[in-house]
Protein backbone atom coordinates (compact mmCIF):
# COMPACT_ATOMS: atom_id res chain seq x y z
CA UNK A 1 0.00 0.00 0.00
CA UNK A 2 0.92 3.70 -1.10
CA UNK A 3 -0.17 6.46 0.69
CA UNK A 4 1.28 9.97 -0.29
CA UNK A 5 1.13 13.75 0.69
CA UNK A 6 -1.82 15.87 -0.44
CA UNK A 7 -0.13 19.38 -1.45
CA UNK A 8 0.01 21.20 1.30
CA UNK A 9 1.54 24.94 1.80
CA UNK A 10 4.90 24.55 3.43
CA UNK A 11 4.64 26.71 6.56
CA UNK A 12 6.94 28.03 9.46
CA UNK A 13 7.34 30.69 11.71
CA UNK A 14 10.65 31.90 12.28
CA UNK A 15 10.17 32.31 16.06
CA UNK A 16 8.82 28.84 16.65
CA UNK A 17 10.20 25.19 16.61
CA UNK A 18 8.93 21.83 15.65
CA UNK A 19 5.44 21.89 18.12
CA UNK A 20 4.62 25.16 15.76
CA UNK A 21 6.05 23.91 12.42
CA UNK A 22 4.68 20.66 13.03
CA UNK A 23 1.43 21.64 14.20
CA UNK A 24 1.14 23.69 10.65
CA UNK A 25 1.68 20.95 8.82
CA UNK A 26 -0.78 19.19 10.42
CA UNK A 27 -3.43 21.93 10.37
CA UNK A 28 -2.56 22.98 6.68
CA UNK A 29 -3.00 19.78 5.51
CA UNK A 30 -6.77 19.88 7.14
CA UNK A 31 -7.16 23.32 5.35
CA UNK A 32 -6.87 25.61 8.32
CA UNK A 33 -4.99 28.69 7.94
CA UNK A 34 -1.50 28.03 10.62
CA UNK A 35 -1.29 31.68 11.08
CA UNK A 36 -4.72 32.25 12.17
CA UNK A 37 -5.20 28.77 14.36
CA UNK A 38 -2.02 29.25 15.96
CA UNK A 39 -1.49 32.80 16.74
CA UNK A 40 -5.14 33.70 17.92
CA UNK A 41 -4.43 32.88 21.57
CA UNK A 42 -1.86 34.02 23.34
CA UNK A 43 -1.26 33.82 27.08
CA UNK A 44 0.52 31.93 30.36
CA UNK A 45 -0.03 28.93 31.95
CA UNK A 46 2.09 26.72 33.59
CA UNK A 47 2.27 24.05 35.97
CA UNK A 48 5.15 24.24 38.55
CA UNK A 49 7.41 20.82 38.28
CA UNK A 50 5.82 19.86 35.18
CA UNK A 51 8.95 21.31 32.47
CA UNK A 52 10.39 18.29 30.32
CA UNK A 53 12.88 17.74 28.32
CA UNK A 54 11.05 17.79 24.95
CA UNK A 55 11.56 20.18 21.85
CA UNK A 56 7.62 20.08 21.73
CA UNK A 57 6.98 21.13 25.43
CA UNK A 58 4.16 23.55 25.78
CA UNK A 59 3.59 24.67 29.62
CA UNK A 60 -0.01 24.16 30.90
CA UNK A 61 -1.05 21.52 28.33
CA UNK A 62 0.24 18.31 28.86
CA UNK A 63 -2.10 15.63 27.21
CA UNK A 64 -3.90 17.97 24.98
CA UNK A 65 -0.78 19.74 23.29
CA UNK A 66 -3.10 21.48 20.29
CA UNK A 67 -6.18 22.88 22.19
CA UNK A 68 -3.61 24.37 24.04
CA UNK A 69 -1.59 25.93 20.82
CA UNK A 70 -5.06 26.64 19.17
CA UNK A 71 -7.44 27.74 22.13
CA UNK A 72 -10.34 29.80 19.93
CA UNK A 73 -10.08 26.49 17.34
CA UNK A 74 -11.97 23.21 17.50
CA UNK A 75 -8.72 21.47 17.72
CA UNK A 76 -7.16 19.27 20.11
CA UNK A 77 -4.77 16.24 20.28
CA UNK A 78 -4.29 13.16 22.03
CA UNK A 79 -0.87 11.14 22.95
CA UNK A 80 -0.75 7.58 22.34
CA UNK A 81 1.81 5.36 23.85
CA UNK A 82 2.04 2.34 21.75
CA UNK A 83 3.85 -0.41 23.71
CA UNK A 84 7.03 -0.99 21.43
CA UNK A 85 7.91 0.25 18.06
CA UNK A 86 6.48 -2.22 15.92
CA UNK A 87 2.95 -1.51 17.27
CA UNK A 88 4.10 2.37 16.96
CA UNK A 89 4.33 2.04 13.29
CA UNK A 90 1.54 -0.03 13.35
CA UNK A 91 -1.30 2.56 14.77
CA UNK A 92 0.72 5.51 13.02
CA UNK A 93 -0.20 3.20 9.87
CA UNK A 94 -3.40 2.60 10.78
CA UNK A 95 -3.58 6.36 10.94
CA UNK A 96 -2.50 7.25 7.46
CA UNK A 97 -3.93 4.42 5.49
CA UNK A 98 -7.62 5.98 6.57
CA UNK A 99 -6.13 9.18 5.39
CA UNK A 100 -4.50 11.44 8.55
CA UNK A 101 -1.55 12.71 8.73
CA UNK A 102 -0.32 12.26 12.11
CA UNK A 103 2.71 13.52 14.56
CA UNK A 104 5.37 11.64 15.85
CA UNK A 105 8.31 12.36 18.66
CA UNK A 106 11.58 11.27 16.69
CA UNK A 107 14.96 12.03 17.94
CA UNK A 108 16.81 13.72 15.69
CA UNK A 109 20.08 11.35 15.94
CA UNK A 110 19.03 9.05 13.84
CA UNK A 111 16.83 10.97 11.35
CA UNK A 112 19.32 11.45 8.38
CA UNK A 113 17.95 14.71 7.00
CA UNK A 114 18.76 16.48 10.68
CA UNK A 115 21.87 17.96 11.24
CA UNK A 116 21.88 16.20 14.34
CA UNK A 117 22.00 12.89 11.90
CA UNK A 118 24.57 10.09 14.44
CA UNK A 119 25.73 13.19 16.41
CA UNK A 120 23.24 14.68 19.01
CA UNK A 121 20.32 12.93 20.16
CA UNK A 122 17.15 15.04 21.28
CA UNK A 123 13.30 15.09 21.44
CA UNK A 124 11.81 16.38 18.16
CA UNK A 125 8.67 16.41 16.69
CA UNK A 126 7.77 16.36 13.05
CA UNK A 127 4.32 15.17 10.74
CA UNK A 128 4.41 12.06 9.05
CA UNK A 129 1.86 12.24 6.06
CA UNK A 130 2.70 8.96 3.91
CA UNK A 131 4.05 5.80 3.24
CA UNK A 132 5.18 2.72 0.69
CA UNK A 133 5.11 -0.95 2.00
CA UNK A 134 6.74 -1.73 -1.20
CA UNK A 135 9.90 0.61 -0.78
CA UNK A 136 9.82 0.77 3.01
CA UNK A 137 9.95 4.66 3.33
CA UNK A 138 7.46 7.11 4.58
CA UNK A 139 6.74 10.54 3.50
CA UNK A 140 8.18 13.21 6.29
CA UNK A 141 7.16 17.04 6.88
CA UNK A 142 9.33 18.89 9.03
CA UNK A 143 9.90 22.66 8.43
CA UNK A 144 12.56 23.23 11.40
CA UNK A 145 16.01 24.30 8.95
CA UNK A 146 17.19 22.42 7.52
CA UNK A 147 13.34 21.80 6.11
CA UNK A 148 12.75 18.28 4.68
CA UNK A 149 10.01 17.30 3.03
CA UNK A 150 10.51 13.68 1.37
CA UNK A 151 10.46 10.43 1.95
CA UNK A 152 13.44 8.54 4.81
CA UNK A 153 13.61 4.90 5.63
CA UNK A 154 11.30 3.47 7.71
CA UNK A 155 13.69 1.65 9.65
CA UNK A 156 15.34 4.94 10.38
CA UNK A 157 11.93 6.40 11.77
CA UNK A 158 11.15 3.34 13.66
CA UNK A 159 15.00 4.15 15.48
CA UNK A 160 14.45 7.63 15.48
CA UNK A 161 10.94 6.45 17.48
CA UNK A 162 12.17 3.92 20.02
CA UNK A 163 15.29 5.91 20.88
CA UNK A 164 15.97 5.96 24.54
CA UNK A 165 17.62 9.59 23.56
CA UNK A 166 20.63 9.36 26.04
CA UNK A 167 22.61 12.06 27.39
CA UNK A 168 26.18 11.21 25.26
CA UNK A 169 27.95 14.33 25.31
CA UNK A 170 28.52 17.66 26.23
CA UNK A 171 25.95 19.02 23.27
CA UNK A 172 23.00 17.01 23.89
CA UNK A 173 21.57 20.16 25.91
CA UNK A 174 18.08 20.80 27.30
CA UNK A 175 15.90 17.64 25.09
CA UNK A 176 17.87 14.37 26.09
CA UNK A 177 17.80 11.74 28.70
CA UNK A 178 14.06 11.26 28.25
CA UNK A 179 13.44 8.26 26.14
CA UNK A 180 11.08 8.87 22.98
CA UNK A 181 8.73 5.83 23.79
CA UNK A 182 7.15 5.80 19.97
CA UNK A 183 4.38 8.59 20.95
CA UNK A 184 2.35 10.14 18.61
CA UNK A 185 -0.18 12.53 18.26
CA UNK A 186 -3.61 11.84 16.69
CA UNK A 187 -5.04 15.34 15.77
CA UNK A 188 -8.69 16.08 15.53
CA UNK A 189 -10.67 19.23 14.16
CA UNK A 190 -13.92 19.75 14.72
CA UNK A 191 -16.60 21.21 12.06
CA UNK A 192 -17.38 24.42 13.46
CA UNK A 193 -13.91 26.35 12.76
CA UNK A 194 -14.49 30.23 13.43
CA UNK A 195 -14.44 32.63 10.53
CA UNK A 196 -11.28 35.03 10.86
CA UNK A 197 -13.46 38.22 10.68
CA UNK A 198 -13.42 41.50 12.79
CA UNK A 199 -15.39 40.23 15.74
CA UNK A 200 -13.60 37.33 15.62
CA UNK A 201 -10.42 39.34 16.60
CA UNK A 202 -12.10 41.48 18.77
CA UNK A 203 -12.97 38.68 21.03
CA UNK A 204 -10.00 36.85 20.55
CA UNK A 205 -7.98 40.41 21.98
CA UNK A 206 -10.71 41.08 24.42
CA UNK A 207 -10.69 37.06 25.73
CA UNK A 208 -6.62 36.72 25.66
CA UNK A 209 -6.14 39.94 27.52
CA UNK A 210 -8.81 38.54 30.36
CA UNK A 211 -7.04 35.77 30.88
CA UNK A 212 -3.90 38.30 31.49
CA UNK A 213 -5.34 40.09 33.95
CA UNK A 214 -7.23 37.37 35.49
CA UNK A 215 -4.04 35.40 36.68
CA UNK A 216 -2.90 33.06 39.35
CA UNK A 217 -0.12 32.51 41.13
CA UNK A 218 -1.01 28.16 42.39
CA UNK A 219 -1.19 25.61 42.35
CA UNK A 220 -1.37 26.84 38.48
CA UNK A 221 0.38 29.75 37.32
CA UNK A 222 -1.72 31.89 34.94
CA UNK A 223 -1.62 35.06 33.54
CA UNK A 224 0.11 38.21 34.02
CA UNK A 225 0.31 37.39 38.27
CA UNK A 226 1.52 33.77 37.49
CA UNK A 227 4.16 35.22 34.59
CA UNK A 228 5.27 37.59 36.76
CA UNK A 229 5.70 34.48 39.99
CA UNK A 230 6.76 31.92 37.31
CA UNK A 231 10.17 34.98 36.50
CA UNK A 232 10.29 36.06 40.07
CA UNK A 233 11.41 32.53 41.51
CA UNK A 234 13.35 31.56 38.29
CA UNK A 235 15.60 34.38 38.67
CA UNK A 236 15.60 34.44 42.42
CA UNK A 237 16.39 30.81 42.73
CA UNK A 238 18.68 31.04 39.62
CA UNK A 239 22.01 31.35 41.43
CA UNK A 240 21.08 28.63 43.89
CA UNK A 241 19.47 25.64 41.45
CA UNK A 242 20.99 24.55 38.56
CA UNK A 243 17.70 23.31 36.98
CA UNK A 244 16.63 26.74 36.50
CA UNK A 245 19.19 27.47 33.65
CA UNK A 246 16.62 24.60 31.78
CA UNK A 247 13.44 25.86 33.25
CA UNK A 248 13.97 29.15 31.98
CA UNK A 249 14.69 28.02 28.50
CA UNK A 250 12.79 25.36 27.77
CA UNK A 251 9.52 27.72 29.01
CA UNK A 252 10.62 30.43 27.27
CA UNK A 253 10.95 28.70 24.31
CA UNK A 254 7.08 28.07 23.49
CA UNK A 255 6.21 31.73 25.33
CA UNK A 256 8.96 33.18 22.42
CA UNK A 257 7.03 31.35 19.70
CA UNK A 258 3.67 31.92 20.93
CA UNK A 259 4.06 36.13 21.78
CA UNK A 260 5.75 36.24 17.91
CA UNK A 261 2.43 34.41 16.21
CA UNK A 262 0.43 36.21 17.88
CA UNK A 263 2.48 39.34 16.82
CA UNK A 264 2.30 38.65 13.28
CA UNK A 265 -1.27 37.12 14.23
CA UNK A 266 -2.17 40.82 14.96
CA UNK A 267 -0.42 42.45 12.17
CA UNK A 268 -2.45 40.49 9.61
CA UNK A 269 -5.60 41.22 11.08
CA UNK A 270 -4.51 44.95 10.76
CA UNK A 271 -3.96 45.14 6.97
CA UNK A 272 -7.08 42.35 6.34
CA UNK A 273 -9.37 44.85 7.97
CA UNK A 274 -7.79 48.00 7.83
CA UNK A 275 -7.21 48.52 12.06
CA UNK A 276 -4.01 50.32 12.49
CA UNK A 277 -4.34 49.75 16.28
CA UNK A 278 -4.04 45.76 15.17
CA UNK A 279 -1.36 46.37 13.75
CA UNK A 280 0.30 48.65 16.28
CA UNK A 281 -0.37 46.51 18.86
CA UNK A 282 0.57 43.24 17.21
CA UNK A 283 4.11 45.73 17.18
CA UNK A 284 4.09 45.73 20.73
CA UNK A 285 3.34 41.96 21.35
CA UNK A 286 6.52 41.27 19.14
CA UNK A 287 8.76 43.54 21.73
CA UNK A 288 7.65 41.35 24.31
CA UNK A 289 8.57 38.09 22.12
CA UNK A 290 12.03 40.48 21.56
CA UNK A 291 12.83 39.88 25.38
CA UNK A 292 11.88 36.19 25.56
CA UNK A 293 14.85 35.60 23.01
CA UNK A 294 17.14 37.85 25.20
CA UNK A 295 15.72 35.79 28.19
CA UNK A 296 15.98 32.42 27.05
CA UNK A 297 19.78 32.97 25.98
CA UNK A 298 20.62 35.12 28.94
CA UNK A 299 19.26 31.96 30.83
CA UNK A 300 21.24 29.46 28.67
CA UNK A 301 24.90 31.42 28.18
CA UNK A 302 24.99 31.45 32.53
CA UNK A 303 25.31 27.75 32.85
CA UNK A 304 28.89 28.34 34.48
CA UNK A 305 28.26 31.27 36.54
CA UNK A 306 25.05 31.57 37.54
CA UNK A 307 25.75 33.58 40.24
CA UNK A 308 26.87 36.47 38.03
CA UNK A 309 23.97 36.23 35.60
CA UNK A 310 21.35 37.54 38.37
CA UNK A 311 21.12 41.05 38.49
CA UNK A 312 20.93 40.71 34.21
CA UNK A 313 18.41 38.19 34.47
CA UNK A 314 16.68 40.40 36.76
CA UNK A 315 16.68 43.52 34.66
CA UNK A 316 15.54 41.79 31.63
CA UNK A 317 12.30 39.70 33.11
CA UNK A 318 11.81 43.27 35.08
CA UNK A 319 11.71 44.57 31.12
CA UNK A 320 9.70 42.00 29.80
CA UNK A 321 6.77 42.23 32.44
CA UNK A 322 7.00 46.05 31.86
CA UNK A 323 6.60 45.90 28.40
CA UNK A 324 3.63 42.64 29.03
CA UNK A 325 1.57 45.19 30.92
CA UNK A 326 2.18 47.98 28.80
CA UNK A 327 1.01 45.97 26.06
CA UNK A 328 -2.20 44.66 28.29
CA UNK A 329 -3.52 48.31 28.93
CA UNK A 330 -3.35 48.86 24.56
CA UNK A 331 -5.14 45.39 24.64
CA UNK A 332 -8.32 46.84 26.71
CA UNK A 333 -8.56 49.64 25.06
CA UNK A 334 -8.53 47.50 21.61
CA UNK A 335 -11.32 45.00 23.03
CA UNK A 336 -13.05 47.86 24.47
CA UNK B 1 31.49 61.45 4.15
CA UNK B 2 33.18 60.12 6.69
CA UNK B 3 33.56 56.38 7.82
CA UNK B 4 36.24 55.22 10.78
CA UNK B 5 36.22 51.48 11.66
CA UNK B 6 36.33 51.07 15.25
CA UNK B 7 38.61 48.21 16.61
CA UNK B 8 36.54 45.87 18.66
CA UNK B 9 38.93 43.17 19.13
CA UNK B 10 39.55 43.98 23.08
CA UNK B 11 35.74 43.43 23.34
CA UNK B 12 35.33 40.03 21.67
CA UNK B 13 34.05 37.35 23.95
CA UNK B 14 32.77 34.65 21.28
CA UNK B 15 34.33 32.93 18.55
CA UNK B 16 31.76 32.35 15.83
CA UNK B 17 34.07 32.26 12.75
CA UNK B 18 35.87 28.70 12.35
CA UNK B 19 38.34 27.81 10.08
CA UNK B 20 38.05 24.19 8.82
CA UNK B 21 39.66 21.60 9.97
CA UNK B 22 39.59 23.11 13.55
CA UNK B 23 38.18 22.41 16.97
CA UNK B 24 38.39 23.94 20.16
CA UNK B 25 36.42 27.08 21.94
CA UNK B 26 34.46 27.52 19.44
CA UNK B 27 30.80 28.25 19.33
CA UNK B 28 28.65 31.39 18.19
CA UNK B 29 24.81 30.07 19.45
CA UNK B 30 24.37 28.16 22.30
CA UNK B 31 24.42 24.98 20.73
CA UNK B 32 27.95 25.55 19.28
CA UNK B 33 27.32 26.11 15.45
CA UNK B 34 29.66 28.26 13.92
CA UNK B 35 30.29 30.39 10.54
CA UNK B 36 33.10 28.61 7.76
CA UNK B 37 35.09 31.30 7.93
CA UNK B 38 36.76 30.05 4.90
CA UNK B 39 33.15 31.24 3.01
CA UNK B 40 33.52 35.04 4.61
CA UNK B 41 36.18 37.80 3.99
CA UNK B 42 39.68 36.82 5.11
CA UNK B 43 40.18 37.41 9.06
CA UNK B 44 41.33 41.00 9.38
CA UNK B 45 40.69 42.40 6.08
CA UNK B 46 38.64 45.37 4.92
CA UNK B 47 35.36 44.17 3.96
CA UNK B 48 32.58 46.71 2.21
CA UNK B 49 28.83 46.04 3.07
CA UNK B 50 26.26 48.23 1.31
CA UNK B 51 29.04 51.33 0.98
CA UNK B 52 30.37 50.80 4.14
CA UNK B 53 33.69 49.97 5.22
CA UNK B 54 34.14 46.93 8.09
CA UNK B 55 37.16 45.72 9.76
CA UNK B 56 36.27 42.02 9.65
CA UNK B 57 37.44 40.53 12.40
CA UNK B 58 41.30 38.43 13.00
CA UNK B 59 40.82 35.13 13.41
CA UNK B 60 42.30 35.01 17.60
CA UNK B 61 41.97 32.65 20.05
CA UNK B 62 40.02 35.53 22.14
CA UNK B 63 37.29 35.91 19.82
CA UNK B 64 35.61 37.33 16.73
CA UNK B 65 32.56 38.29 17.89
CA UNK B 66 30.83 40.78 20.74
CA UNK B 67 27.96 39.13 22.72
CA UNK B 68 26.51 41.43 23.85
CA UNK B 69 26.57 42.58 27.42
CA UNK B 70 26.52 45.92 28.11
CA UNK B 71 30.08 46.61 26.60
CA UNK B 72 31.12 49.93 26.57
CA UNK B 73 32.87 51.01 22.99
CA UNK B 74 34.73 54.00 23.50
CA UNK B 75 34.65 56.34 19.88
CA UNK B 76 36.30 58.67 18.78
CA UNK B 77 35.46 62.63 18.86
CA UNK B 78 32.97 63.34 16.16
CA UNK B 79 29.86 64.35 15.13
CA UNK B 80 28.03 61.29 13.74
CA UNK B 81 25.29 60.15 12.20
CA UNK B 82 25.14 56.52 12.35
CA UNK B 83 26.64 53.59 13.97
CA UNK B 84 26.80 50.43 11.16
CA UNK B 85 27.52 47.25 12.46
CA UNK B 86 27.57 44.10 11.35
CA UNK B 87 25.80 41.51 13.84
CA UNK B 88 23.35 38.84 14.13
CA UNK B 89 20.91 37.27 16.66
CA UNK B 90 20.23 33.98 18.26
CA UNK B 91 16.43 34.47 17.03
CA UNK B 92 15.26 37.84 16.14
CA UNK B 93 15.72 40.61 19.38
CA UNK B 94 15.33 44.38 19.60
CA UNK B 95 17.26 46.48 22.62
CA UNK B 96 18.44 49.64 23.26
CA UNK B 97 21.93 50.74 23.19
CA UNK B 98 23.17 53.60 25.23
CA UNK B 99 24.69 56.65 23.97
CA UNK B 100 27.18 58.96 25.51
CA UNK B 101 28.17 62.28 24.63
CA UNK B 102 31.40 63.85 25.86
CA UNK B 103 29.12 66.52 28.09
CA UNK B 104 27.78 63.71 29.95
CA UNK B 105 24.39 63.15 28.31
CA UNK B 106 22.98 59.85 27.48
CA UNK B 107 20.68 59.20 24.90
CA UNK B 108 18.79 55.55 24.09
CA UNK B 109 18.04 54.52 20.88
CA UNK B 110 17.54 50.98 19.09
CA UNK B 111 19.15 48.06 17.78
CA UNK B 112 16.85 45.54 15.98
CA UNK B 113 18.76 42.55 14.81
CA UNK B 114 17.78 39.69 12.15
CA UNK B 115 18.34 36.11 13.11
CA UNK B 116 21.53 34.19 11.82
CA UNK B 117 19.84 30.97 11.35
CA UNK B 118 19.21 29.72 8.18
CA UNK B 119 16.25 29.71 6.34
CA UNK B 120 14.91 32.49 8.54
CA UNK B 121 14.26 35.98 6.67
CA UNK B 122 15.32 39.28 7.94
CA UNK B 123 13.32 40.90 10.13
CA UNK B 124 14.37 44.92 10.51
CA UNK B 125 14.75 45.10 6.75
CA UNK B 126 18.85 44.74 7.62
CA UNK B 127 21.01 44.35 4.34
CA UNK B 128 22.39 41.09 4.10
CA UNK B 129 25.94 41.26 4.70
CA UNK B 130 26.89 37.49 4.16
CA UNK B 131 25.23 34.14 3.51
CA UNK B 132 27.57 31.23 3.77
CA UNK B 133 26.88 28.41 2.09
CA UNK B 134 27.33 25.57 5.05
CA UNK B 135 26.90 26.19 8.71
CA UNK B 136 29.67 24.19 10.71
CA UNK B 137 28.20 21.52 13.94
CA UNK B 138 31.04 20.67 16.63
CA UNK B 139 31.65 17.27 14.50
CA UNK B 140 30.38 18.42 11.09
CA UNK B 141 30.01 21.10 8.55
CA UNK B 142 26.53 21.24 7.21
CA UNK B 143 25.99 22.07 3.57
CA UNK B 144 23.27 23.97 1.95
CA UNK B 145 22.48 25.38 5.38
CA UNK B 146 23.17 29.02 5.08
CA UNK B 147 23.28 31.03 7.86
CA UNK B 148 23.43 34.88 7.94
CA UNK B 149 25.04 37.90 9.08
CA UNK B 150 23.02 41.37 8.69
CA UNK B 151 24.27 44.78 8.64
CA UNK B 152 22.48 46.71 11.17
CA UNK B 153 22.23 50.89 11.81
CA UNK B 154 21.67 53.12 14.68
CA UNK B 155 20.98 56.53 13.99
CA UNK B 156 22.23 59.12 16.17
CA UNK B 157 19.39 61.14 16.37
CA UNK B 158 20.51 64.29 18.77
CA UNK B 159 23.72 65.72 16.83
CA UNK B 160 26.87 66.09 19.35
CA UNK B 161 30.12 64.91 20.18
CA UNK B 162 29.56 61.04 21.01
CA UNK B 163 32.04 59.58 23.02
CA UNK B 164 30.89 55.78 23.65
CA UNK B 165 28.03 53.27 22.80
CA UNK B 166 26.80 51.26 25.65
CA UNK B 167 25.29 47.52 23.78
CA UNK B 168 22.85 46.20 24.87
CA UNK B 169 23.01 43.22 27.98
CA UNK B 170 21.24 41.06 25.46
CA UNK B 171 23.85 38.18 24.90
CA UNK B 172 21.23 37.00 21.89
CA UNK B 173 22.74 39.85 20.19
CA UNK B 174 26.10 39.36 18.49
CA UNK B 175 28.37 42.22 16.93
CA UNK B 176 31.30 41.76 14.54
CA UNK B 177 32.21 44.98 13.40
CA UNK B 178 31.32 48.67 14.05
CA UNK B 179 31.63 51.44 11.91
CA UNK B 180 31.07 55.42 11.99
CA UNK B 181 30.14 57.37 9.75
CA UNK B 182 29.09 61.33 9.73
CA UNK B 183 27.24 61.98 6.89
CA UNK B 184 27.80 66.06 6.28
CA UNK B 185 25.60 66.04 3.21
CA UNK B 186 22.46 64.65 4.39
CA UNK B 187 22.61 66.55 7.82
CA UNK B 188 22.57 69.43 5.80
CA UNK B 189 19.91 68.65 4.77
CA UNK B 190 17.72 68.16 7.34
Amino acid sequence: MRVEPAPAPFWRHDLTHCLHTTAGALLAARGLDPLETLGAGWGFRFVPGEVRREEYYFPGHDEDLFAGLAPYHPVSSRWHRPADADQGWQQVRDALANGVSVAVAADNFHLPFRPAYRDVHTNHLMAIEGFDDETGEVFVNDPVPPSFRGTIPLTALMAARDSGNPIAHDRDLFFTANPIGNRWLEVTIGADVPEVDEAFVARVVGSNAAGWLDGTTGPVLTGLAGLRHFLDAAVEGFAEHPESVDEVFVVGGPMLAVAGLHADFLDRAGVRFGDVRLRELGRAVDRVAHHWSALRIAAATAREDRVAAVPGLRQRTAALLGDQEAVLQRMSLVAA
Amino acid sequence: MRKVRIDLSGFFTNRGLQPPGTTGDYGFNIWSNTFPAEELPPAGTVADVAGVPFSFPPDAATGDNIRCRGQVIALPAGDWDWIYLIGAAERRTEDQVELRYRDGSVRPAWLRMSDFWPETPVRFGEPLAFRTRSMRYPRHTHQNHAPALWQQRIGIAEPGNLSAVRLPDNPAMHVFALTLVADEEARCAR
